[in-house]
């Protein structure tokens, strides 16, 4: 009687997970097709002769090679700094005695709750002082900014659970801070640390409305904004469209796949502790 | 000397503390907190954006509130987003976590990577992907209906003033799904088994196990993904502006896209900002009520 009925649950599960996935079949089997195919009235047209050169098009007429290289080198830069402040005000709020603790600890948190398109309007006229608009840096500061008050509870959640004897230890030998922190501390943090540059990578990597309001210079432009090219100029060309976005999917994925448990794990860390 | 300097040990070292808190505070004041005092400045005046402009105190707010009907619809559709997560995605969510806990460890991971695989896509793939499947002419929904013979509900979703709001909720709902199932799996991993057997033991049934002794258990975590819910919906915007641009006839509107058109379509700079400051008000008194009220149902 158990047999059957656990049978069936899993099917069910296996089907609830398809249809978690199904969309982005659907836009990879059309992706490999004639662009003409996704009109025709069957459901699924599974492809008899590939057209990999959908991908080729994509590839020069989306930019996705300038764009992605853009998209990295913003998004690396900014996972780095964020992780380094977070892992610094964490620490911070985690062992040093001093009195707005609790407050920053506050303001940290409520830094949550803004939204980070709250800034497109006055960031403006308030970047537009420093000559930060349509320039790298002023897409990083914002992306730093944004990721600070998760990153440093995450990190915080991990702080409090490791033990402060080593150091206290490193100290009476007379270590200095840095190397406290850089060597003994960081290391034992490792677990949190991988949590908060992923998560950070994947927010960032895949942030729209702040790129494409301030970065104007197609030379500058991030991975996202291939599929928005496409829409404008090569509206009926579905097939590279289709192929632009498995290709825009990619990185993120492949990076999730590789470090699903740690994803989950930290990503998960705050809401179990309240 | 009768005042002794207090002993300060190494972790009261002011100059590293100072060296830790202020890097990263000083890069959250420049890009989140000197903003919203840009926004609360411009939000006073009748700027355009370009030109001259003059301060006339709160009558962008008081626009806003008496004659704004977008507004009201915007912060309507953000209640009917947590509505929908809340009491439809969470349960469901949350049932799914129940069975995952009870598979065996390889399957239930196999099946939680799916399944968050929608969280982690770009909300422009999200949004270009589902405008795509509701498409009227070759979209995958209607190709479906057609095929199992209703085709009278073959509808064109994101344009239709009767299902538009839903198509970007189920849109928005769908790519948040990961994320509730991994809040309550992982609530449903830190509770004792010994709880749960003792509960057999007394003869509950799997059913009075679970909304007698484990939900009352979770409560707090329950609590948490509630007010994760209300800052993640208060944060929707992109998907908007990217499938459905707030139509038809603003009936999809968020305040983020709201703002976004009055400050950079319509030119009324001062006008999107007094909506901006709103935004952050609204967004912190939401999280803050829900919180306040959810913390005092727990103390009871």
């Amino acid at each position: 009687m158990r047999r059957p009925l656990t049978k069936l649950l899993h099917v069910g599960l296996v089907l609830f997970a398809f249809s978690q996935v199904f969309p982005l079949l659907w836009v990879f089997i059309y992706s490999i097709q004639k662009s003409g195919d996704l009109f025709g009235p069957e459901l699924l047209k599974l492809p008899h002769d590939p057209q990999w050169e959908n991908y080729a098009r994509a590839f020069t007429d989306g930019h996705i090679l300038q764009y992605g290289l853009n998209s990295l080198m913003v998004v690396t830069a900014s996972t780095v700094i964020s992780t380094a402040l977070s892992f610094c005000m964490a620490y911070a709020i985690a062992r040093m005695r001093w009195k707005l603790k609790a407050f920053a600890l506050g303001a940290i948190t409520l830094g949550m709750v803004i939204p980070i398109h709250a800034t497109l309007l006055p960031n403006f006229i308030w970047f537009g002082y420093f000559g930060l608009i349509d320039t790298r840096v002023g897409i990083v500061v914002p992306y730093v900014a944004f990721t600070l008050s998760i990153n440093t509870l995450i990190y915080l959640g991990q702080l409090r659970n490791l033990p402060t004897s080593v150091e206290e230890a490193a100290l009476i030998d007379g270590a200095s801070w840095p190397r406290i922190l850089w060597s003994v501390v960081l290391p034992l943090a490792t677990p949190a640390t991988v949590t908060v540059a992923v998560n950070t990578f994947l927010t960032n990597w895949n942030e729209f409305i702040i790129a494409n309001t301030y970065l104007a210079t197609d030379e500058l432009r991030t991975l996202p904004f291939s599929i928005i090219r496409f829409q404008g100029q090569y509206s009926s060309d579905y097939a590279a469209q289709f192929a632009c976005m498995v290709m825009v999917a990619i990185p993120p994925l492949a990076l999730y796949l590789y470090f699903s448990q740690r994803i989950m794990a930290g990503a998960t860390a705050g809401a179990v502790k309240g | 000397m009768i005042l002794r300097r207090r002993d300060r040990g190494p972790f009261e070292n002011r100059l590293v503390i100072a060296g830790l808190v202020l890097p990263g505070m000083a890069v959250m004041v420049f890009a989140m907190v000197v903003p919203l005092g840009f926004s609360v400045y411009y939000s006073l005046t009748d700027w355009a954006g370009f030109g001259d402009y003059q301060i006339v105190g709160l009558d962008n707010y008081k626009e806003i509130l008496t004659d704004d009907p977008v507004f009201w619809r915007s912060l309507w559709n953000v209640l009917l987003l947590i509505l929908v997560t809340v009491f439809v995605q969470n349960p469901v969510a949350f049932v799914l976590a129940a069975v995952l806990s009870h598979l065996s460890e390889k399957m239930s991971r196999f099946l939680r990577t799916a399944y968050f695989i929608p969280a982690v896509l770009s909300l422009v793939i999200v949004a270009k992907l589902w405008v795509d499947i509701f498409n009227p002419t070759f979209g995958l929904l209607n190709k479906v209906l057609i095929a199992v013979g209703l085709k009278s509900l073959a509808i064109s979703w994101l344009s239709d003033p009767r299902t538009a709001i839903w198509a970007v909720i189920w849109i928005i709902v769908w790519q948040g799904f990961g994320w509730a199932l991994l809040f309550y799996y992982a609530g449903l991993m830190t509770v004792p088994r010994e709880i749960e057997e003792a509960a057999r033991i007394d003869g509950a049934t799997w059913f009075q196990t679970y909304t007698r002794v484990i939900i009352p258990y979770l409560t707090p975590v329950i609590s948490s993904v509630v007010v994760i819910d209300v800052v993640y919906s208060m944060k929707q915007m992109e998907l908007v502006y990217l499938s459905t641009g707030g139509g038809p006839g603003q009936l999809t509107q968020l305040l983020g896209v709201h703002l976004y058109q009055k400050a950079f379509v319509a030119s009324e700079y001062g006008y999107g900002n007094a909506l901006s400051v709103l935004l952050v008000v609204v967004s912190m008194g939401m999280a803050l009520v829900v919180q306040r009220l959810l913390r005092g149902g727990q103390d009871r």
